[in-house]
């Protein structure tokens, strides 16, 4: 039931980068995909199918939440949107993210 | 905007939007559609797998969320399902009241039923005491009282019963103890004379104080008695302090001991001849009064069996006893044309009676209208499932699944049937509390009765099974119908809706059959009732009132006194304004109190049965007073007094029965024991009366013999006034006569005669009253079931009907289609009914009195009973069909 990550990103890192961009306001995989790739550069060059296990999964948990809504051109489109619990797992995964950096990076600086 | 499509659906359609958005994005920039789609999909990476595991991680939430969510959807769908009931608040009423009406009268009357049918007596040791009695199978004297020295011979010989009392009716007036309130006036009660291990036998024990003792019943021993919890509570205001004070019976003064629980009145309802229930109970030993005499058979006795010996057991052993009686007392026992013997029977037959036939019409009646009630919910349900399919089809052609609408229909049918179980356990308590006002203190045992769970648990499940089944069906043909179809107008196209339909028919028809046999049965007691109402009681009570006087002894203690008292008395009523007569006697006819005894009948051969009588004493014009026809001889004179010779009047049975085919003017006979053939005490016949049915108009009843109040003082008597015009003022009249002469003498039972016959009745109403509201309850829903069935039709075909009135098809005639279609089905249930009555209706016979269960003028009677209301049911929906607007048909 659970679904292997992206092999260029560390496990769990597409999780923290779905909690940011929906952070930012509600949006639809395709845009979550997008704001992705223009922060980026395109240069994390994610599978874009995965991101929709990982919106999935992240719904389960209760960190965003779903709903069907209609697009400007006329097609139902799910958005998501974080949840209380979603902000509060995007702080907690923000500063863990920030001590591995800090910690990975002593190691690498170490002589 | 909710979905609730499968989730693999919803997956492709994000996948779908996100690949097309990409390759418009492309596109834009300058791609050419094939290559930009390529590319968007190459970003897309392993689509497959991503939209399995999108697939695997909803379902798993979907789990999660039925666990978590279950409680919410369930309110979801309850508060979804109110507000569909409450749309249609016309079938939801109907539902409702069938179910009500189908369990609370079934449940009411069943338990009713069973308390005085079933449950038997209120005793602990009830299923191991009998009754015994003196049996003269050959007379039709079945249950004679027994003399003080039988029972104790069988006391001291017997070895099938491990305790035997016995029991003697008195009427005692009653003083002391209560202060000088005005319920505190002396009072005629009833008291029994018993054997003081009586309660013990039954298994009762006082409330409070202690019960007897076996020395209370020694001669020469402390007064004492017992207090029946209706007198505690009536005279003495349930002050438990009366235990231990000193009240005066008769004229003794006895301390009480004890007062017996309210279910404990032994006799609560009449065993044999004991018939009135005991106010208040007196200890004595029986046995002690062991005479040589046999023939002063004034007692009932109980006999409780060891544990483990059988009621044929205590057959055999009553059997062995009786032979040895043969032997000792060959003259008096072993006559071998009366077959005497002892006889036991169960004290529970005793009390209900002969009612197997009661209780087998009763609990017919009780399925019957259960299975009506099935069949009309059933049938109501199988409407609305069908009215509802295109909701349903709907609702699964957004992706409802099979489960959510068999949750929601469940739902909806739970509430259903759970709504009208709470109101048929509302109807029911009112039921039974109702049945019991209905005839409390007529019907033995009634006011103990109260709901039967197990009854109103079985109601309960029929029905609400039922209606969850029936409830379900549309879901479960829904899962299996083509939604486009049900969607594509599928009410003329369907091929199972014609089924539905012969079903919804034939459970229409059967109903109706139902109803109709419940009815026949109904209207045959209700015939059968005013037959027996109008049978000839041998006396007119209309027009007269009755009042119970009881002198005190003390007081009156002589019989010059007692007679000075009431002459005055009969001529100041005589003298009342608008009085046609008043005369007085003991004891009234079919009053309930009894008077039977041995009598010695001027050259009858010896032997037993003695010459056995029913006794009154009368005053002069008491027949006159009551227009019983004299027709032969006189009735009682002013003159027939104290030291004129001795007389009597007996009926015309008494007359056939010990001179056939003579006048029985001028024989003698002796109430009080033999004589010799010169002695003055020979009680002279002057003259021979009709018949009185004093066991009411289903019993004959023996013999009667009257004896003169001037020449046999008697402290209780009967005055019975009548009339010239209306009784109404009659009661105060004698109340203030009464008074006038004596203000501290207590007053019973005053009314109009008619009131206290009614009582005989009683049974016989009762019954014919429980099932005419069966019948009633039975038409009523099947009717509604009929006018459903035809309401839902018309909807149908609403259509068809709108066209028929748009080509110029006249209302009239629609009218009558359906009209006609509601009677066509009524008059099939009619025929089907009346032929399952003929075949049901034998069972009746027992019950019924002066008609046979055939009686062409019931059926009759009830199949126009039934083509009205068939009529007015059809009339309804028929009415609605020709209001149709073709022209809003047609363009829907």
């Amino acid at each position: 039931m659970t679904t292997p990550g992206p092999g260029a990103l560390p496990q769990g890192t597409l999780d923290l980068l779905i909690l940011k961009t929906l952070a930012r306001g509600p949006r639809h995989g395709y845009g979550v995909a997008r704001w992705i790739e223009d922060t980026t550069d395109d240069a994390l060059s994610i599978e874009e199918g995965s991101l929709y296990p990982a919106l999935y999964r992240m719904e389960r948990r209760g960190w965003i939440s779903a709903t069907w809504k209609r697009s400007d051109i006329g097609k139902a489109i799910k958005v998501y949107e974080l949840t209380d619990s979603g902000r509060a797992e995007l702080r907690s995964r923000t500063a863990e993210w920030g001590s591995l950096i800090t910690a990975v990076g002593k190691v690498l600086r170490a002589r | 905007m909710r979905d609730d499509r499968p989730p693999p659906h919803q997956i492709d359609d994000e996948i779908a939007f996100h690949i097309e958005m990409q390759t418009r994005r492309y596109v834009a920039a300058g791609l050419d559609p094939h290559a930009a789609r390529e590319r968007a999909l190459r970003r897309m990476g392993d689509i497959d797998r991503a939209r399995n595991a999108c697939t695997l991680i909803s379902l798993a939430k979907e789990t999660d969320m039925e666990r978590t969510a279950w409680s919410q959807g369930l309110r979801q769908d309850a508060v979804y399902a109110w507000r569909v009931l409450r749309k249609t608040p016309a079938f939801t009423a109907t539902v409702l009241l069938t179910i009500a009406m189908g369990i609370g009268a079934t449940t009411a009357i069943f338990s009713v039923v069973n308390t005085v049918l079933l449950r038997g007596a209120p005793y602990p040791n009830a299923d191991r005491v009998a009754v015994v009695w003196n049996s003269y199978a050959a007379t039709g004297l079945s249950e004679a009282a027994v003399a003080a020295a039988e029972f104790a011979d069988i006391r001291d010989t017997s070895k099938a019963f491990d305790a035997v009392a016995a029991l003697r009716p008195q009427t005692t007036s009653l003083s002391g103890a209560c202060g000088s309130g005005p319920g505190c006036e002396p009072e005629r009660v009833t008291s029994y004379v018993v054997s003081p291990n009586l309660f013990d036998l039954l298994g009762v024990t006082p409330s409070h104080g202690r019960p007897f003792a076996a020395a209370d019943g020694v001669t020469g021993a402390p007064q004492v008695v017992l207090l029946s919890d209706a007198l505690w509570q009536r005279r003495f205001g349930a002050d438990p302090s009366i235990v231990g004070q000193t009240i005066t019976v008769g004229a003794v003064s006895r301390t009480v001991v004890g007062v017996m629980p309210a279910g404990a009145r032994f006799p609560d309802a009449p065993v044999g001849f004991l018939r009135t229930p005991a106010d208040l109970w007196i200890p004595y030993g029986w046995e002690q009064s062991r005479k040589d005499s046999r023939g002063n058979q004034m007692l009932g006795m109980l006999a409780r069996r060891r544990a483990g010996v059988s009621i044929e057991q205590a057959s055999a052993d009553l059997d062995a006893i009786a032979a040895g009686f043969r032997q000792q007392y060959a003259n008096r026992y072993a006559r071998p044309d009366v077959q005497w013997r002892l006889k036991a029977v169960p004290i529970n037959d005793q009390i209900v009676g002969d009612v197997r036939t009661s209780l087998i019409v009763l609990l017919g009646a009780v399925g019957v209208v259960l299975l009506i009630t099935c069949a009309n919910v059933a049938n109501l349900m199988l409407a609305r499932g069908t009215a509802r399919r295109r909701e349903l089809a709907v609702r699964s052609a957004l992706g409802a699944g099979r489960g959510r609408l068999v949750r929601q229909l469940l739902i909806e049918a739970a509430m259903l049937v759970t709504a009208g179980g709470v109101l048929g356990i509302g109807l029911a308590l009112a039921g039974v509390r109702g049945l019991i006002a209905l005839d409390a203190g007529n019907i033995p045992l009634l006011d103990h009765a109260g709901i039967d769970v197990t009854v109103l648990g079985f109601a309960i499940a029929v029905t609400v099974l039922t209606g969850l089944l029936v409830g379900l069906a549309p879901a479960l043909r829904q899962s299996t119908a083509d939604p486009q179809i049900a969607l594509g107008g599928a009410e003329r196209t369907a091929g199972d809706g014609s089924i539905r339909h012969r079903l919804r028919r034939v459970l229409v028809v059967g109903e109706v059959t139902m109803a109709v046999v419940v009815l026949v049965a109904a209207g045959l007691l209700v015939r059968s009732f005013a037959r027996m109402a109008a049978t000839p009681i041998g006396f007119d009570p209309d027009g007269t009132v009755v009042a119970q006087i009881a002198l005190p002894r003390a007081q009156y203690n002589d019989g010059g006194k007692i007679l000075a008292f009431q002459r005055e008395l009969l001529d100041r009523f005589r003298a009342l304004p608008g009085t046609a007569g008043a005369s007085a006697v003991f004891p009234l006819p079919m009053s309930g109190d009894g008077w039977g005894g041995t009598v010695i009948v001027e050259n009858q051969p010896a032997g037993l049965p003695e010459p056995h009588a029913e006794y009154a004493v009368a005053m002069p014009g008491y027949f006159s007073t009551l227009r019983i026809p004299v027709v032969d001889g006189r009735e009682f004179a002013d003159s027939d007094v104290t030291g004129t010779m001795l007389v009597a009047v007996v009926d015309e049975e008494f007359a056939r029965q010990y001179w056939p085919g003579e006048s029985a003017v001028g024989k003698r006979i002796s109430p009080f024991g033999p004589l010799p053939a010169n002695d003055p005490r020979w009680t002279t016949v002057v003259g021979v009366v009709g018949h009185v049915r004093n066991g009411g108009p289903r019993k004959a009843g023996e013999g009667q013999l009257y004896l003169p109040a001037l020449q046999k003082p008697e402290l209780t008597l009967y005055f019975v006034v009548r009339a010239t015009g209306s009784d109404q003022p009659l009661p105060a009249a004698i109340r203030q006569t009464v008074r006038s002469l004596d203000s501290q003498l207590p007053i019973g039972r005053l009314s109009a005669t008619r009131a206290l016959v009614g009582r005989l009745l009683a049974r016989e109403r009762f019954n014919m009253l429980l099932l005419s509201i069966f019948g009633g309850v039975a038409l009523t829903i099947a009717a509604v079931g009929l006018y459903g069935l035809l309401a839902f039709l018309v909807t149908q075909r609403t259509r068809e009907i709108g066209i028929r009135l748009a080509l110029g098809g006249r209302p009239g005639r629609i009218l009558r289609t359906v009209i006609g279609e509601g009677l066509a089905l009524s008059s099939l249930g009619l025929v089907l009914g009346c032929a399952s009555a003929l075949l049901a209706a034998p069972a009746l016979r027992g019950l019924l009195f002066g008609i046979e269960p055939t009686d062409p003028l019931t059926y009759a009677g009830i199949a126009g009973v039934l083509l009205v209301v068939a009529a007015a049911a059809s009339y309804l929906p028929a009415r609605r069909a020709t209001r149709i607007d073709p022209v809003s048909v047609l363009r829907n």
